[in-house]
């Protein structure tokens, strides 16, 4: 009976067929009531979770990025980036400051400014701020960002004082670019050491353009705009972030319409598919991360003592000047990157590519590695010396795709070279403490940096970075001397430069590292958002005014809930 | 029965314990620190000395057994290190994603499994007998995270049939707490469940391929036939029925490998469940949650065994438990 053979697939086909239908019309039949300016609503695909929502005590990119809407700073950067004075900042919670005296800068609160739950926002809120930026308990990442300011005084409810040790040129953004300034009357009773799992930290309470609504663990946060915010409405009254495993499938996610925006979009592949996307507008900036190979100086294990390689400094030449940095870039990056003139970011208002570095010349890089003994005695192909191979173990971390690619083509590069390297690819967890315990020969590493070098370059290349991020244990009290001079004593903006091209020019002849790749970042937001300014520190630092003009709001936009 | 489900009892929590246990020391054995999450730049020596002595984490392991130990005889499971929160709070969210994404994808491979192993085993040596044999070996072979991936692609990201990821529309449907909704977790759920359910499948099919060819045969089949039933009957009620007390052990074969699976798609599928959970945590060296996850796992599937083994002695008439 073929009709009836035929009936039953037919009827489960209508059956899901009736089901879809019914999804569509479930899904049409939200009430959509909101129209105007103040409707959008943006989802942001993002490759990672925060821990808590609470400033001092995390590290996460991501946790800056939600807590940016919620909790206000005293001021913030401008458009320009400029780190140095006051002249380009822009007032936040601070309508207004002065200099009461080269090192006393006095911040006028904005008496509008309030936290989400009715109270005033006081200059003691910004006195207790910074005791807990400050306080080992909390642990703040931020704490040695902190260390010129000697104290933080109120001078009546809506004047708060802040004084330094020293007068130098970052002062300014020292004072206000790390503190996001915290309700004191919610978290002064609980004790310090346990901010880092606190309540509050889970459904925060702000003083910011959003509030918080909700927190689904491993699937979304969800903010809503606060309609009376004192510096202006947001135009977007929601938005979400959908957390995934990493930031591919965050991608993903974007491209498959499934979310309106992702920071970064990892590779030229996904460029190239954004672009091609109708839906999807993209946005480059200057990004904030650099990449290189550091060289170990000290023996693993041992840091009095000089790594048998590495505290060679021809040798550590000779490989710099051996690897061609442009068509390694080229291969991994294709035109989202530079190679950097030194360990620079391209955030970094002292990026100059005439700083002078080491050529990429691998005659000379074989003419010096044979001068100073390392040649192919038993012609396999690997230089050897004493009786030793030139072989070293370079450690990356299994979960970058990106320096997973760069070891290869980095290992091949130096075989040809008669360099023998093998990788030691380790997770994450583990390169981190291998790193910090100087436990290698050389790393795969990445810095994402601070708008300015002032605190970065100091912690990851002088000796105030032994047992921190100063893995590869460099030290050149020349460069020292540069640094602090350009950090703390340069009058001006071209002093500090000069200083820091000198500094970096020093570092570079000492070749304590192959530095690969500046990263130069592209966004994709969905077109119906207009408006979008990407400040390259920090991506949605401007979200506030970014928004859908109501002939684009989709039902989505509209919808109420 | 009795005396033999007391000792099962004793058995299943004596296994509990064993894999935790052994999670718990292969864990904290494994190097690397919990204190360097991925995004952690500055944190020095000192203070990373520091934050092991306050969690306790420079005793002696014995020691920190012990405590472990005591605080899980009292319901505690640890704090988490990365997720700033005691783990069974991350536990209770994460496991009814991973129960819903098991469960589902049970019924997906108990209903596709069933069927092709039936119509498979009536139609024994026929082309389609052959043509979903070598296809039923085809997808039981491909390992799962893969067939998530092409599922991804081609259902997700090419057709936009699916979602690529996530439990539900944050933004349409931020609770599962109305049809539409439930539609729509549907709707997510759909591909993941998919991913693992049709890899069962595959397997369930041939095991009951072989189930039901061997009850066919048998002389009551026959009898049946010879006494004119429609075939229809003599399958499906005479020949089924028997040839189901075998799957009853599948079941508890079929969820292990329905929650050890889930840790990939769950990672593929963006599911926040419990998979995902944990191979965050082992990545960041979380001990308390790898550790709380690998209990909550053993547990199930230690249960999940139990409750097969109970089922299949009170189904089978024919089977006498040794000491019941």
């Amino acid at each position: 009976m073929p009709t009836t053979r035929l009936a039953r697939p037919l009827a489960a086909l209508a059956a899901l067929a009736a089901l879809a239908g019914l999804i569509l019309v479930a899904g049409c039949e939200r009430p959509v009531g909101c129209t105007g300016e103040y409707c959008g609503t943006i989802v942001i695909a993002s490759g990672g979770e925060p821990d808590i929502l609470l400033p001092p005590v995390s590290e996460f990119s991501i946790t800056r990025d939600v807590t940016d809407q919620l909790f206000l700073k005293l001021a913030d950067l401008g458009p320009s980036g400029n780190t140095i004075g006051d002249e380009d900042f822009q007032p936040q919670l601070a309508e207004r400051w002065e200099w009461d005296a080269p090192t006393t800068l006095v911040f006028h609160l904005d008496p509008r400014a309030r936290w989400q739950d009715g109270q005033a926002v006081t200059a003691a809120d910004v006195a207790f701020t910074y005791d807990a930026y400050t306080d080992s308990l909390v642990n703040s990442s931020f704490r040695s960002s902190l260390r010129h300011i000697a104290a933080v005084t109120t001078r009546d409810s809506l004047t708060v004082v802040f004084r330094f040790r020293q007068r130098y040129p970052e002062m300014f953004y020292d004072a206000v670019y790390h503190l996001r300034i915290l309700p004191a009357h919610l978290l002064r009773e609980i004790p310090r050491n346990q901010w880092r799992s606190a309540a509050l930290g889970r459904a925060p309470v702000g003083d910011g353009p959003y509030r918080f609504v909700a927190w689904k663990a491993g699937e979304s946060i969800e903010l809503a705009a606060d309609s009376t915010f004192f510096l202006g409405r947001p135009h977007l009254r929601r938005v979400i972030w959908r957390f995934t495993p990493d930031q591919q499938v965050a991608v993903t996610q974007v491209i498959a319409g499934d979310a309106d925006a992702v920071e970064v979009l990892v590779s030229p592949d996904n460029v190239q598919r954004a672009r091609a996307d109708t839906n999807l507008a993209t946005y480059p900036y200057k990004g904030s991360a650099y990449g290189y190979v550091g060289f170990n100086l000290a023996m693993p294990g041992d840091t009095t003592k000089p790594h048998p390689l590495f505290g060679d400094r021809d040798l550590r030449r000779a490989l710099v000047m051996g690897t061609d940095r442009e068509r390694l870039l080229r291969n991994v990056f294709g035109e989202f990157a530079k190679v950097p003139p030194g360990p620079l970011s391209q955030l970094w208002w002292i990026w100059d590519p005439e700083i002078r570095e080491l050529p990429y010349d691998s005659g000379q890089a074989a003419r010096l590695l044979t001068r100073t003994g390392w040649t192919d005695s038993d012609g396999d192909g690997i230089r050897d010396k004493d009786g030793h191979p030139l072989a070293f173990r370079l450690l990356l971390p299994t979960t970058s795709a990106i320096r997973r690619q760069y070891a290869r083509l980095l290992q091949e590069q130096f075989r040809i070279a008669g360099v023998d390297v093998q990788l030691d690819e380790v997770d994450f967890s583990l390169f981190n403490e291998r790193a910090r315990a100087g436990r290698f020969d050389a790393l795969l590493n990445v810095w994402n940096t601070d708008p300015t070098p002032s605190s970065g370059f100091p912690q990851t290349w002088t000796p105030a970075g032994f047992g921190r991020s100063n893995y590869g244990h460099y030290d050149n009290p020349d460069v020292d001397r540069l640094v602090d001079q350009a950090v703390a004593s340069a009058a001006n903006r071209d002093q500090a430069r000069r200083a820091w091209r000198a500094a970096v020019e020093t570092l570079n002849r000492d070749a304590p590292g192959i530095f690969l790749f500046a990263t130069a970042n592209v966004a994709a937001v969905h077109k119906r958002i207009v408006g979008v300014t990407i400040r390259p520190d920090s991506w949605l630092a401007l979200l506030r005014t970014w928004r859908i003009p109501p002939d684009r709001l989709t039902d989505r936009d509209r919808v109420e809930r | 029965m009795a005396a033999w489900l007391v000792r099962r009892l004793a058995a299943s929590i004596a296994i509990v314990w064993a894999v935790a246990t052994l999670t718990f020391f292969v864990i904290h054995l494994a190097r690397g620190s919990p204190f360097l999450p991925e995004q952690s730049q500055h944190t020095d020596l000192a203070t990373l000395d520091r934050l092991r002595r306050e969690w306790g984490l420079d005793r002696p392991l014995p020691e920190q057994y012990v405590l472990y130990l005591r605080n899980l005889v009292r319901g505690d499971l640890g704090e988490s290190f990365g997720l700033r929160r005691p783990v069974a709070d991350a536990l209770a969210d994460a496991i009814p994603h991973t129960f819903t994404l098991a469960f589902a994808a049970l019924l997906i491979d108990f209903a596709v499994g069933l069927a092709l192993g039936i119509y498979q085993a009536v139609r024994e040596r026929g082309v389609g007998d052959i043509v979903l044999g070598n296809a039923a070996l085809f997808v039981n072979s491909m390992p799962t995270f893969w067939l998530g991936l092409v599922l991804l692609l081609v259902f997700a990201q090419r057709l936009h049939w699916f979602p690529v990821g996530g439990p539900s529309d944050p933004v349409l449907c931020p609770r599962v707490d109305s049809l539409p909704c439930l539609l729509d977790f549907a709707w997510h759920l759909t591909l993941p469940a998919l991913t693992l359910g049709l890899v069962g499948a595959a397997g369930t099919a041939r095991y009951q391929r072989a189930a039901m060819l061997e009850v066919i045969r048998q002389d009551y089949v026959r009898t049946a036939r010879a006494k004119g039933l429609r075939e229809r009957r003599v399958l499906l009620v005479h020949a089924l029925r028997n040839a189901l007390l075998p799957f009853i052990t599948l079941v508890g074969l079929t969820f292990p490998f329905l929650l050890t699976g889930a840790v990939l798609v769950e990672w593929v599928y963006a599911w926040p469940g419990m998979g995902r959970l944990a191979v965050t945590a082992i990545l960041q060296r979380d001990y308390y949650v790898v550790t709380g996850a690998a209990l909550v796992t053993s547990a199930m599937v230690v249960l999940g065994n139990l409750i097969a083994d109970v089922l299949y002695a009170v189904a089978d008439p024919r089977i006498r438990v040794r000491g019941a």
